[in-house]
């Protein structure tokens, strides 16, 4: 039988932290505002639902509801333009944001995986710090994110917009509201949670987000590209 | 025997004889009795304040109503002689107005109602402006609802409830509701159908038919109905849009300070859109929406406002909602696919260590 001796040094050199304090904390406020989102959100979008009488019931009533649907998106509005002077003025911002654009091998080693899950090939691609997988995301929903700050802006100021622009203007807008929370939603549902809780290895869940730390031999084996060190 | 026991047996076995001889009829006073006074075409009684109370009655006076084989003593109860020293009290229909009764009156309790509601809480309250039961159905000539002629039909009965609130009469008698219920149309709606009969209540009232949150469903009623609306070229369905829109969903959840219908195309003044005086008439809309949106402009006119964007003639909206429930579903798809592709990747990976 073998004994499991507890070594500090071969711990520590055993997890490396890829996600510090101050990314865990973001990531945190986004988690909790886009669930309020989410949540007082659905609520108006499936109003024609039991689940969302139960909801509004939940909330506190429809106007608070809004109030609180409105006070979640100045947070996170918040956290944006705090996310957005990250990478525009500070210089670990500037050098981590170069890492996040998106290439040409971006796409191949999509392809590649692809590839590989249909046995099409034997070769699995060399994925770097940030891969693919985390390119999709990270554009996907900050392009999410830009759509849904701006109709809402049009939507919360009903009355300017509408004295700007004609009603079906207004129309559109809420229908992409709605939509397009629906498909960041589904990003979130069968993308995010499903690689980061569902998927082999991470299940029941990668505690990145919360120890920022991952075992460094089991993410080396996933990123190949990446070596931990700066 | 003791003598109270005795005299208790007396008077009991005298009921019982008074009850077999004494038969109703003869208890009454005949109809005859009373038109000898007020059979007089001048019999009448000035008040103090100078009104006139017409006092003349005949034999044909209840006739054609719904109480045609009813006497006077019916209703009026409390003349025991003739002539009556005192003026008889107002008269109670729920003396015979209630479920169960014997006398032939509907078998309803719906008049009950009408003493929770805010006429019948004024009246509790001593208010004597309030109406009773004769008020509004009339007192000698008393017709069924659907008979012409009937105070409460539906050609007459806003001309009842006008005769104390007025200024609401005048309002509604020109609007579109009011003209056509007044030549008679069963289908327009008169007071009764928004308000209620027996269960009118204060608009500020949760139980009222036109609380806030309520308007919709009152108005649905008729307007969402597309057998009705057609018969008179109306759409029916922003009855149906409404629901579907911001202001309909905040209002379903109970919100009273957004839109109903009432608040843009009017309460008792209700007029087609084409109407120039119509709430809803485009010159009129920067006004209306100005109620709640301050600062609303000639722009607020521009363009549909009930639009429903799963139908093609909602035009680009429908377009734009039909692109995006596709890319929804492709993105679900595309996403399902994927977790068993790299569900399948993974596995491969780990087994053979790659």
């Amino acid at each position: 039988m073998r004994v499991f001796e507890f070594d500090e040094e071969r711990e520590k050199e055993r997890y490396v932290e890829i996600m510090p304090i101050f990314f865990r904390v973001q990531h945190l406020i986004l988690m909790i505002t886009v669930g309020v989102l989410f949540l007082s959100g659905f609520t108006v979008l499936f109003h024609q639902t039991r689940a969302s009488e139960l909801l509004v019931a939940m909330e506190g009533g429809v106007e608070v509801r809004g109030l609180l649907h409105r006070s979640a998106a100045v947070v996170l509005l918040f956290l944006v333009l705090y996310h957005l002077y990250y990478i525009l003025f500070s210089r670990e911002g500037r050098e981590e944001f170069q890492k996040l654009k998106l290439k040409k091998k971006d796409i191949a080693d999509f392809i590649g995986v692809l590839r590989f899950s249909l046995r099409l090939s034997d070769v699995y691609p060399e994925l770097d710090r940030y891969s693919y997988k985390e390119k999709f995301q990270y554009w996907g929903v900050n392009t999410g994110l830009l759509i849904m700050i701006l109709s809402g802006f049009i939507l919360w100021f009903e009355t300017a917009s509408m004295q700007l622009f004609p009603k079906w203007v207004l129309d559109i807008v809420l229908i992409i509201h709605g939509y397009e929370g629906m498909i960041v939603f589904i990003i979130l549902l069968f993308w995010h949670l499903y690689n980061v809780h569902c998927s082999p290895g991470n299940f029941p869940m990668n505690r990145v987000w919360i120890t920022g730390k991952v075992d460094r031999e089991l993410y080396s084996r996933d990123r190949r590209g990446y070596t931990g060190k700066k | 025997m003791s003598p109270a026991v005795k005299r208790t047996l007396v008077v009991a076995s005298l009921i019982f004889v008074a009850a077999i001889f004494g038969g109703r009829g003869e208890a009454k006073i005949s109809l005859e009795k009373c038109t000898i006074c007020h059979g007089k075409s001048e019999f009448r009684k000035v008040l103090v304040d100078g009104k006139v109370r017409n006092l003349y009655v005949t034999q044909t006076s209840l006739m054609g109503s719904v109480h045609g084989k009813k006497g006077c003593v019916d209703c009026h109860f409390d003349v025991m002689e003739i002539p009556h020293r005192q003026r008889p009290k107002k008269v109670t229909c729920t003396h015979c107005h209630y479920k169960g009764n014997p006398e032939g009156a509907p078998q309803s309790d719906v008049y009950l109602e009408y003493f929770k509601s805010i006429h019948g809480q004024k009246i509790a309250q001593g208010n004597d402006k309030a109406p009773l039961c004769q008020d509004c159905h009339g007192s000698h000539d008393i017709k069924h609802t659907k008979v012409p002629g009937s105070k409460v039909s539906k050609e007459n009965v806003a001309e009842t409830c006008g005769a104390c609130h007025m200024k609401i009469y005048a309002n509604f008698a020109s609007s579109i509701h009011g003209v056509k219920a007044a030549e008679g149309n069963l289908d327009a709606p008169s007071c009764p159908d928004c308000h209620g009969e027996h269960n009118i209540y204060q608009h500020l009232d949760p139980k009222s038919t036109v609380y806030a949150t309520h308007v919709p469903v009152q108005c649905s009623k008729c307007h969402a109905s597309v057998a009705l609306m057609s018969k008179y070229g109306i759409d029916a369905e922003p009855a149906e849009t409404y629901k579907e829109s911001f202001h309909g969903v905040a209002s379903k959840f109970g919100a009273k300070s957004v839109a109903n219908c009432a608040s843009c195309h009017g309460t008792h003044d209700i007029r087609p859109p084409e109407d120039p005086l119509s709430m809803v008439n485009p010159q009129n809309v920067p006004k209306t929406c100005g109620q709640c949106h301050p600062g609303a402009n000639a722009n607020f006119a521009a363009g549909k406002m009930h639009i429903d964007a799963s139908k093609r003639e909602a035009g680009i909206v429908y377009y734009v909602a039909a692109f995006f429930k596709y890319l929804t579903i492709t993105t679900m798809l595309a996403l399902i696919v994927h977790i068993f592709l790299d569900l399948y990747g993974r596995t491969r990976r780990f087994k053979e260590g790659k």
